[in-house]
């Protein structure tokens, strides 16, 4: 210590130092504080004064925990005791936002810096503070619109994307987060590219995303891009990018906003896809169909209707009776019309069966079924329905038809061929009666006496008599060995078994076989074909005395019946032979399937397909006592 | 025997036919019986009636040779001449192998036929006439007496007079009055006569 120090001349030296001190410390903008080891205010200066409202003589030796709200100021004293035991600071050396308390009770924000007075004894401690309300209020104000444009990025129900130059992520909004799957943290700084995209297309964005940074494309550039979220699934996003710029106009970044489409787009491809469907199947069945609104006939066709008709649907959609007198053939048109009108007036149903001509001349053949369907509108009505192309159809049936008569046919003639020997015997009665008796007439002229008058007409009456048996026999045969199609007429049973002795009889007394027809008084009419139902009775007449020729102890006799059953006349043909082996009784009605050495097998399958085509039944039981009797009903004619 | 004309039986179920048969048979002077089944000719035959039988070989019920048959099994010498149709050869060749005298097809020259059963009623006349020439040497073989009866199957076996002594253990003297005997009663003009008379005695009626 300097012994030679003039006390008041240090007195004084330390009196300025201290007013230099206390003007510094007035002069100071923020407010500085001195406190000892226990807290006691020591100094206060004037922006301490102007901050807390306090004056320096109203706080001197006073806790600074006065300055405080609660809960610092009831912790700060605990505070500073552990710092002097472990010299552990939570402030010292670091300045910290702090909350302080005015006089007024009044709470501000203030930033605080503390540092430790050195010197010898108790510690002591300076505290500069600086009340940042206002930059406060102003960063709040900021955060504050931050946060609401924040909420309303989150509140767009699309992705809201920015893009620094460098391609990382700068900002991205809650749907974007929901619809990649991330949390905004785990995107925001990374690179979109490597982050978002699949690798086959990140060259082509990262290209994109150049384009659009140097300006080549237009604002708002509408894209759609495949993302891949945080489970690897594909997302197809539409976008609308544009390019953000700072205030000298360099691009500095792009922001998108993206719109999740992968199930609209999925939904648009099914749609078209079973649109494309919906095609195809109508031109694979060759179906269109229509609407038409009615009373107008305004109508929309589908493109196959179009197809069907050969008429250009780019020359505008037809209406329905432009359809009629366009592409309906002219000799089905007027029937056209009229089922039409009467379907929709009557029914509401229309179910029609048509030609259309098409501008080459050719003719198709065309089913229209259609309904009525309910309008909002109580004058005008809606018909849909279809245009059904069914001329392969058609043609089809018309080839069966063909070929079922053909078989038909052929079985007729294989039936009369096995009925020849009988047949060519019944004519050949006739001739030689024929021929006997005329050869007698030439003797008797011959005689002297020339012959008595009566006996030459007789004779006469006997050979005219003859030949129209032979005729009627050959007539006959005609009709039935006739290839001929198909025709139905109303049809005594009775009238026509008893017709049909004249070929059946013969065949049967040549095998020595007795027919017996046993026919109800009359039979109710039925509508049949005669000539295919006498095919189906000679070929069971045929069978029966096939039968018996096999049966040697048999009866040798067929009989016929008829009778009414229920609603339907059945006819019978029943033989006392030796019946029908299992076996064959399961291949019977099967073609190509015969036991007679030259047979066709035809011939029962063909009369089971005449007798199920005349919606009847043909079927076969035992003969009481043996044999076999055949049977088979006709639905007798409504009101016969 | 009575003298009924020969007559010519037709056998046709079909009218038509047999009424024009009739009618053809009549002109020219045969007479003609006409049957609409073999059963009703059966019903009313007589084998003594000479005649022929015009016979449709397919009918219902008996056929034509099924009477055939029955007309062979009780030993009817009828004479047939069987009408066939186009397609029954086998049939009209199973008739000729049992009998009959031909077929006719229908239809027929009225000539054929004709012909045929005048060819029919020749041989029921032969028949007839060789039944009865039968029937008479029957008669003489029956005057014989048993030791004549010997030497006359004897001499026809070919035996000479002294051969046939000395079968039967007797002089050959004995043998020629026996052999003359029955020379005499079988009206035998030669051996040869004798031989064929036995042959047809022995035939089958």
């Amino acid at each position: 210590m300097p012994t030679n120090a003039d006390p008041a001349t240090a007195a004084s030296h330390s009196q300025q130092v201290t007013n230099e001190l206390k003007a510094l410390l007035d002069a100071a903008v923020d407010g500085v504080i001195v406190i000892d080891h226990k807290g006691s205010i020591e100094t206060f200066n004037a922006a301490a004064e102007r901050l807390f409202g306090y004056t320096a003589a109203e706080v001197a030796g006073k806790n600074i925990n006065m300055l405080m709200p609660d809960p610092y100021s009831s912790g700060h004293d605990q505070y500073m005791q552990n710092y002097q035991r472990t010299g552990k600071a939570r402030i010292i050396g670091i300045g910290r936002e702090i909350s302080a308390q005015r006089r007024d009770g009044t709470i501000f924000p203030a930033s605080l810096a503390v540092g430790e007075i050195p010197g010898s004894g108790a510690k002591r401690f300076v505290g500069f503070l600086h009340d940042i309300s206002a930059r406060k209020a102003a960063t709040d104000a900021l955060r504050r619109e931050r946060d609401r444009a924040q909420s309303y990025l989150d509140l767009a129900q699309v992705m809201l994307l920015a893009i620094a130059n460098s391609g990382h992520i700068t900002l991205i909004n809650r749907k974007g987060c929901e619809i990649l799957g991330y949390t905004e943290t785990e995107l925001v700084g990374r690179d979109w590219f490597e982050q978002c995209i699949a690798e086959p297309h990140r060259e082509a964005a990262r290209a994109t995303l150049a384009a659009t940074l140097r300006g080549d494309t237009s604002l708002l550039e509408y894209s759609e891009d495949e993302v891949v979220t945080s489970d690897g699934e594909i997302k197809l996003i539409a976008w609308r990018t544009t390019r953000v710029t700072d205030e000298e106009g360099r691009a500095i970044g792009t922001l998108s906003s993206g719109e999740d489409v992968t199930d609209q787009r999925h939904a648009e491809q099914a749609l078209k896809r079973s649109e494309q469907l919906l095609r195809s199947a109508q031109a694979i069945a060759k179906l269109g169909n229509f609407e038409i609104h009615e009373p107008d006939g305004a109508a929309l066709w589908s493109q196959q209707v179009y197809d069907i008709t050969g008429r250009d649907p780019d020359s505008g959609a037809l209406l329905l009776k432009e359809y009629a007198a366009d592409c309906v053939h002219p000799d089905d048109r007027a029937r056209f019309l009229h089922d039409w009108r009467r379907g929709v007036a009557e029914t509401g149903r229309i179910d029609l069966e048509y030609r259309i001509v098409r501008p080459d001349g050719s003719t198709r053949v065309v089913q229209t079924l259609a309904q009525t369907v309910p309008s909002n509108d109580a004058q005008s009505l809606i018909i849909t329905g279809t245009v059904h192309d069914i001329t392969e159809r058609k043609l089809a049936e018309e080839e069966l038809r063909l070929g079922q008569e053909r078989l038909t046919h052929v079985a007729r003639l294989s039936t009369m061929g096995e009925m020849a020997t009988g047949l060519a015997h019944e004519i050949n009665q006739p001739l030689t009666a024929i021929a006997t008796y005329a050869q007698a007439l030439v003797r008797m002229m011959d005689s002297p006496s020339g012959g008595e008058r009566a006996e030459l007409r007789e004779a006469l009456v006997q050979i005219t008599s003859q030949a129209l048996r032979a005729g009627e026999v050959i007539r006959r045969l005609r009709a039935f060995v006739k290839n001929r199609a198909a025709k139905t007429e109303t049809l005594d049973l009775n009238r026509l078994i008893e017709d049909l002795r004249v070929l059946a009889e013969p065949d049967a007394r040549v095998n020595d076989v007795r027919l017996i027809l046993t026919l109800a008084p009359s039979v109710p009419p039925v509508a049949a074909d005669p000539v295919q139902i006498q095919q189906v009775l000679l070929n069971l007449v045929r069978n029966a005395i096939d039968a018996l020729l096999e049966a040697p102890g048999a009866p040798r006799q067929v009989v016929v019946t008829t009778q009414l059953v229920g609603q339907d006349v059945e006819v019978c043909v029943i033989d006392q032979a030796g019946g029908i082996p299992p076996e064959v009784a399961v291949n019977l009605f099967n073609p190509f399937f015969t036991t007679k050495a030259t047979g066709t097998g035809l011939g029962l399958a063909i009369s089971h397909s005449i007798i199920r085509a005349h919606r009847g039944k043909l079927g076969h039981r035992p003969t009481p006592g043996g044999g076999t009797t055949f049977h088979f009903t006709l639905p007798q004619l409504p009101g016969g | 025997m009575k003298e009924k004309p020969a007559t010519v039986f037709v056998v046709d179920d079909d009218d038509a036919v047999r009424t024009s048969l009739r009618l053809l048979l009549k002109s020219v002077g045969l007479p003609v019986e006409t049957f609409a089944s073999a059963q009703e000719f059966v019903d009313s035959f007589d084998a003594e009636r000479a005649g022929c039988l015009v016979l449709d070989i397919r009918m219902p019920g008996m056929s034509g040779l099924e009477l055939q048959q029955r007309l062979n099994e009780i030993h009817a010498i009828v004479p047939i001449v069987f009408i066939t149709g186009h397609g029954d050869v086998p049939m009209a060749v199973e008739a000729m192998q049992h009998g009959a005298v031909d077929f006719i097809q229908k239809p027929f020259r009225d000539q054929d036929l004709i012909d045929r059963i005048n060819q029919a009623l020749e041989k029921d006349r032969d028949n007839r006439a060789g039944l009865k020439e039968r029937d008479a040497i029957r008669r003489r073989m029956q005057q014989l007496t048993p030791r004549e009866r010997e030497v006359l199957d004897l001499v026809t076996q070919g035996k000479a007079n002294k051969v046939i002594a000395g079968d039967l253990n007797v002089s050959q003297r004995t043998v020629e009055i026996h052999r003359a005997r029955v020379m005499e009663k079988m009206g035998a003009s030669s051996l040869a006569h004798l031989v064929r008379m036995v042959i047809e005695a022995e035939r089958a009626t």
